[in-house]
């Protein structure tokens, strides 16, 4: 093998950023040829940690080819930005030490704030965005000191370690960054992330959370065997099952696409985080595996869909639901559908097996009992009402861009397409899903024509619990379409126009109204804000107002402690930028 | 016991008259047919050269002595039924711009006196379900839209039923929603009695040929 | 004109036309006022409902604002169905064929009050006979329209029984109004000057109608269903309620105890009152008028005995009357010059209805929604009506 030869992803990535001041289409072209490398280059199949480089190439190839139709949307800035954050997650993947994972996360956050900060100019998005990204850096920085004097001041490669308190700390830093600390849930990164162009929308959403993902899983693997693990995971079950509940509950009731989807990634994240924590408190050795493949499939799921996602949301003009309208085409209708019915949770997509994992793991320590089983039917059955609850956020989103409302013309194709090959990947993720789980999973019953190895079956230490064949299932559902078709052919049916009581149909029908039913049951935490003629104006909730009191106070204070250097227009964030690239560059030639 | 609703309405026993099998019990004497000869001062010139043209008749007594009502009827003309309506038949009303006069009289054919369902004739909330669309009044601006869309919205066979003057020939107050040829039943009377308009109805969802036991061959 | 003037406004709210506002004696120019139009707030939506749709009697235009469940604000548009009717130019008797046509249901109260206007313009001076047969004409309206409401309440409660026999006995007083004055309607039963009567005994059918009433009536009020549908529905309570809205709520205001143009004075007649100004005090209300008025066409003498109008005394000059239709306060002022109508100006108590029922709307839901509205017992067709 040609040395240094997985250093080419990361050329071409500074190239792309280099070339983007010339011509963005190259750039963006770079972004997909890189991402291409870097997946060949990284992926084994029998590496688990590695499949979170495939996952990442996939969306960040997905996300060039769709903004390669971008034109003069936006500036050349942003492909340049977009480049340096993926460099910056490739640092990340490719880490073996410390410090490198550190440098890594800097360069991936330093320029999405920037990226939000010019897309939304008079926004306090970006500053908040920098605000929690640096403070969860402050937890990343504290907890590789802590790893680091654990070693006893000699190294900072990922070594294995025997206490569990680099791993809570790193994991804060690493939940902050997702979302879901220090509030459980967290206004700042639907908002955030809502305030970027579609394309960065995806890459944050969709991979710069996965980082997350990606350190949590690192450094669970190296504290194995740490005491307060159990801890741990009990913490995590809290924050995911708490995060979980709200954020299916604050996308439902969204108004705003973006936030919306923001709300749907801290929702996955947290599903995920506690599949961690599930990971954590079990003690059947046969079911941890299990939750670590859930994790992977689940992180799979996540970043294609949401990508889908976002790329549908860009597609439509109009940020809330109010004004939303999306272009007319049938590519771009079925990728949707396809990518909501995966964030939904349901066959027969990817996201229907990552969810039913998911609950099969939680159902299957309930069954082996004691306490961690207690804990985990509380968690799982949660989760199983936030999905339930995602489904008709995502609805939602499906409803107000491609059904209610009038249809633009002139759909962009290429742009269609890619929300469309989502569409097909989540399935076709789904049909070979068989391939990434380890065969200690897979069986088969022959006698119905289910081959050995196209079935998964979740397995614990006291046997099997439950079956799922991917197959199987898109067979079935193909095979009875297909027959349904058959007999019946083309529907019969008579198509009379819509009736409005004598009025011109245009009903007006609003996703507030949509979302009324949650409102209304749930209305002793829910509270319809009026102003002073009584009059609705927007939907709190009691938790969080008294959330959103400490967040102000807790931003004044961040501002003013900040004000002295660095205030929120374009000009700081760049001066910051580059004087944080400096100390970076200082730091790698100083340590290699 | 006060609100055992159901004994209380049977201990009411049956209040449906007989017709259409027998006589109307109660017929009111206008509107009815009208015949004689002579001058008559009429407001909408339904009388003219001592004809008699029910459509234009709002039936208001300027003619008597001259002309005398006999208490019949049958004020209607079906120039299309359909059979297919026969076991079930329902209608949609639209007050394009009525008195409340003919929307009263619809409903009444509902009311236990007349009871229309036991003929099978029911009322429905839209037009998407409706077998035969009622007009009723004169045209007005703000309902011709609606009276279109609901036209459309209707699914095949459907019928259109003009009810009262105001509908057939705009009455004394306006301009009639549609031309004369466009209803297949109209029905006149300013309002027409509920008889009448129950005996329209029979006959229109009984088609052309031949009518059942009951409903009698509508003259005009 | 005898009981009106043109004046600053005096005693109480009555209505508006076209172009005055109308107190107890006074016709006031009417000033400019911009009604409110509401509007909606982010998340929230216009539901229309109407114009021709199930639930509605007669075509209406709602547009109900909402964020999906609470009532925020209700445009009624009744004009969905305006006719322009032409009077002006016509004789007051061809006027009157189109004036009986402003709303069959209603076609006694609309012509007594036009006659009367015409009257009181023209000098005429009406017979006692004529003016008790108005009386029992707009009593038997009363009741008919009264038990109309009522049966348009049982129906959204989905109260079958009482619906359908409150349903006969209205087709009953149908019967007997149309063997009194030979039309259903009383269509060309009022003329000018004098009313005309086929008189038959109706006297036994009558009570045996209010008996059956007030066994009904009896019993929706121990029905706790029903009255949870009503009670606290629809409340409102302000100075320009007329006719069984503003008696519901306790206001001892009727035309026929302060207007002069029909003797109810003389009968000693005291109106039906009731303390709760919800749907339910405005079914009570009602209820208890159609008992009421049984009693008082009970107590009137009918006669068939040929009435003949007087002469006028003046062939030009202005007049206004004011009645109580079933609905309320319903006026008419017209300006008759060389024998023909010149101005004609009309206050249909269903317009005042609506503003009370746009505003005792806000805040209930979309189930309260029919009890309300036919709690007020609304015509559209009186309240959508230009005079050309």
């Amino acid at each position: 093998m040609i040395p240094y030869l997985h250093y080419l992803p990361l050329a071409i990535f500074t190239l792309s950023a280099i070339l983007s001041l010339s011509n963005k289409k190259i750039a963006y072209l770079f972004i997909v040829i890189g991402s291409i490398f870097f997946a060949f280059l990284q992926f084994r199949s029998e590496n688990e940690i590695t499949y979170f480089s495939l996952i990442v190439s996939i969306v960040w190839v997905l996300v060039g080819i769709y903004s390669l139709s971008y034109g003069e949307r936006y500036g050349r800035w942003l492909p340049s930005l977009l480049s340096v954050t993926i460099i910056g997650m490739f640092l990340i993947l490719t880490a073996s030490n410390y410090v490198l994972f550190i440098v890594g996360w800097e360069v991936m956050s330093i320029p999405s704030y920037l990226i939000i900060a010019i897309n939304k100019r008079d926004s306090p998005a970006a500053f908040t965005f920098m605000v929690f990204s640096e403070l969860s850096t402050i937890f990343l920085i504290a907890g590789v000191l802590y790893a680091f004097s654990l070693s006893g001041f000699t190294t900072f490669t990922f070594t294995s370690l025997h206490s569990a308190i680099p791993l809570l700390l790193i994991g804060f830093g690493a939940l902050i960054k997702m979302g879901m600390t220090p509030f459980l849930i967290s206004e700042w990164l639907p908002i955030a992330h809502g305030s970027a162009p579609a394309s960065a929308s995806a890459i944050f959403s969709a991979t710069m959370t996965v980082m997350g993902v990606y350190i949590i899983f690192r450094m669970i693997e190296i504290s194995a065997g740490s005491p307060g693990l159990y801890y741990v995971g009990l913490i995590f079950l809290l924050i995911g099952g708490m995060s979980i509940f709200f954020a299916s509950i604050y996308a439902y009731i969204s108004e705003n696409m973006k936030i919306l989807g923001g709300f749907s990634t801290i929702e996955n994240q947290a599903a995920i985080l506690s599949a961690f924590g599930l990971f954590l408190i079990s003690s059947d050795a046969l079911l941890k595996q299990f939750v670590l493949v859930t994790i992977i499939i689940f992180t799979f799921s996540h970043s294609l869909s949401k990508t889908g996602l976002f790329l549908t949301v860009g597609n439509s003009s109009g940020e809330y639901f109010s004004e939303a309208k999306n272009k007319n085409s049938l590519f771009g209708k079925v990728g949707t559908m396809l990518s909501i019915i995966s964030l939904s949770g349901l066959f027969p997509t990817i996201g229907g097996l990552a969810v039913w994992m998911l609950l099969e793991s939680f159902f299957m320590q309930a069954f082996i009992g004691g306490y961690a089983g207690i804990v985990a039917i509380i968690s799982g059955s949660i989760i199983a009402v936030s999905e339930g609850m995602v489904t008709g956020a995502m609805l939602k989103i499906f409803f107000f861009t491609n059904l209610f409302r009038k249809k633009e013309e002139n759909p962009e194709k290429l742009q269609s397409f890619v929300v469309f090959f989502v569409g097909l990947a989540v399935v076709t993720l789904f049909a070979f899903s068989v391939l990434m789980i380890p065969q200690l999973f897979l069986s088969g019953i022959p006698s119905v024509l289910v081959f050995n190895g196209l079935m998964i079956e979740s397995r614990f230490g006291v046997g099997d619990f439950g079956l799922i064949s991917p197959d199987y299932v898109i067979l079935l559902i193909a095979m009875f379409s297909l027959l349904t078709y058959g007999v019946f052919r083309k529907p019969k049916a008579r198509i009379s126009p819509a009736w409005n009581g004598g009025s011109p149909v245009s009903p007006p029908y609003t996703s507030f109204a949509y979302s009324g039913n949650i409102k209304i049951m749930l209305k002793k935490i829910l509270r319809t804000k009026t102003d002073t003629y009584g009059r609705d104006l927007s939907v709190v909730d009691v938790f969080w107002s008294s959330m959103i009191i400490i967040g102000v106070n807790y931003r004044k204070a961040c501002k003013l402690v900040t004000r002295g250097f660095m205030n929120s227009s374009v000009g700081w964030y760049m001066i910051y930028m580059i004087v944080a690239f400096m100390v970076v560059l200082l730091i790698s030639v100083l340590f290699f | 016991m006060s609100n055992f609703w159901f004994l209380k309405g049977i201990k009411k026993g049956v209040k449906t008259e007989k017709f259409p099998y027998e006589q109307e019990e109660s017929p009111p004497l206008w509107p009815s047919k009208i015949s004689g000869s002579g001058k008559a001062e009429c407001p909408t010139n339904a009388i003219e050269n001592g004809k008699w043209n029910s459509e234009k008749c709002i039936f208001c007594r300027r003619c008597v002595p001259n002309y005398q009502p006999d208490g019949d009827q049958n004020l209607f003309d079906v120039s299309k039924g359909e059979k297919t309506f026969k076991r079930s038949f329902y209608v949609f009303p639209v007050d394009t711009g009525s008195c409340s006069g003919c929307n009263m009289e619809f409903f009444n054919i509902f009311s236990p006196q007349y009871d229309s369902s036991r003929l099978g004739i029911f009322m429905t909330n839209t037009p998407r379900h409706a077998d035969a669309l009622l007009v009723m009044g004169i045209m007005t601006d703000g309902m011709r839209e609606a009276l279109e869309l609901a036209y459309e919205a209707m699914p095949e066979p459907k019928l259109v039923i003009g009810l009262g003057a105001c509908a057939l020939s705009g009455g004394i107050l306006g301009t009639p929603p549609l031309p004369k040829d466009q209803y297949n039943i109209r029905i006149s009377g300013c309002p027409p009695s509920p008889y009448t308009v129950l005996k329209a109805l029979l006959k229109a969802k009984e088609g052309d040929d031949g009518l059942n036991e009951y409903s009698r061959s509508g003259t005009n | 004109m005898q009981w009106y003037k043109f004046g600053e406004p005096s005693g109480r709210y009555v209505g508006e036309t076209a172009y005055h506002r109308i107190t107890e004696n006074m016709i006031t120019e009417k000033t400019e006022t911009l009604t409110e139009k509401y509007k909606e707030l982010p998340g929230e939506f216009g539901f229309l409902y109407g114009p021709s749709t199930g639930g509605l009697l007669e075509s209406v235009l709602f547009n109900i604002h909402t964020p999906g469940e609470v009532i925020k604000g209700i445009d009624v548009n009744p004009e969905v169905k305006l006719r322009k009717i032409i009077v002006n130019g016509l004789k007051p008797a061809d006027a009157l064929l189109r004036i009986e046509r402003i709303n069959a249901y209603h076609s006694a109260s609309h012509s007594i009050a036009f006659c009367s206007a015409v009257e009181d313009a023209l000098d005429i001076e009406v017979s006692e006979t004529t003016r008790e047969r108005r009386i029992a004409m707009i009593e038997l309206e009363r009741i008919r329209s009264n038990l109309e409401v009522i049966k348009r309440i049982c129906e959204p409660a989905g109260f079958g029984v009482p619906y359908n026999q409150i349903a006969y006995l209205k087709e009953k007083i149908s019967r007997i109004i149309g063997n009194l004055f030979d039309h259903r309607y009383m269509f060309s039963s009022n003329s000018i000057g004098f009313a005309t009567l086929n008189f038959k005994d109706v006297s036994g059918e009558l009570s045996d109608i209010r008996k059956d009433f007030s066994d009904i009536f009896d019993s929706l009020l121990q029905s706790k269903i029903f009255l949870n549908r009503l009670q606290n529905n629809g409340v409102i309570d302000t100075a320009d309620l007329i006719g069984p809205a503003a008696r519901a709520a306790g206001h001892n205001i009727d035309a026929r105890i302060d207007s002069e143009t029909l003797p109810y004075r003389d009968m000693n007649f005291k109106p039906a009152i009731f303390d709760e100004p919800d749907a339910f005090g405005r079914f009570y209300v009602r209820s208890m008028e159609v008992l009421d008025s049984i009693d008082l066409v009970m107590s009137i003498k009918l006669e068939t005995q040929q009435e003949k109008s007087n002469d006028p005394k003046n062939s030009e000059g202005e007049g206004a009357a004011r009645i109580e239709s079933p609905q309320g306060d319903l006026f008419y002022y017209v300006k008759i010059f060389d024998g023909k109508i010149d101005h004609i100006e009309l206050s249909s108590p269903s317009i005042p209805n609506i503003n009370a029922f746009k505003k005792s709307m806000i805040g209930n839901i979309f189930t309260d929604f029919h009890f309300n509205w036919e709690s007020f017992g609304i015509w559209i067709s009186e309240a959508a009506v230009l005079f050309q």
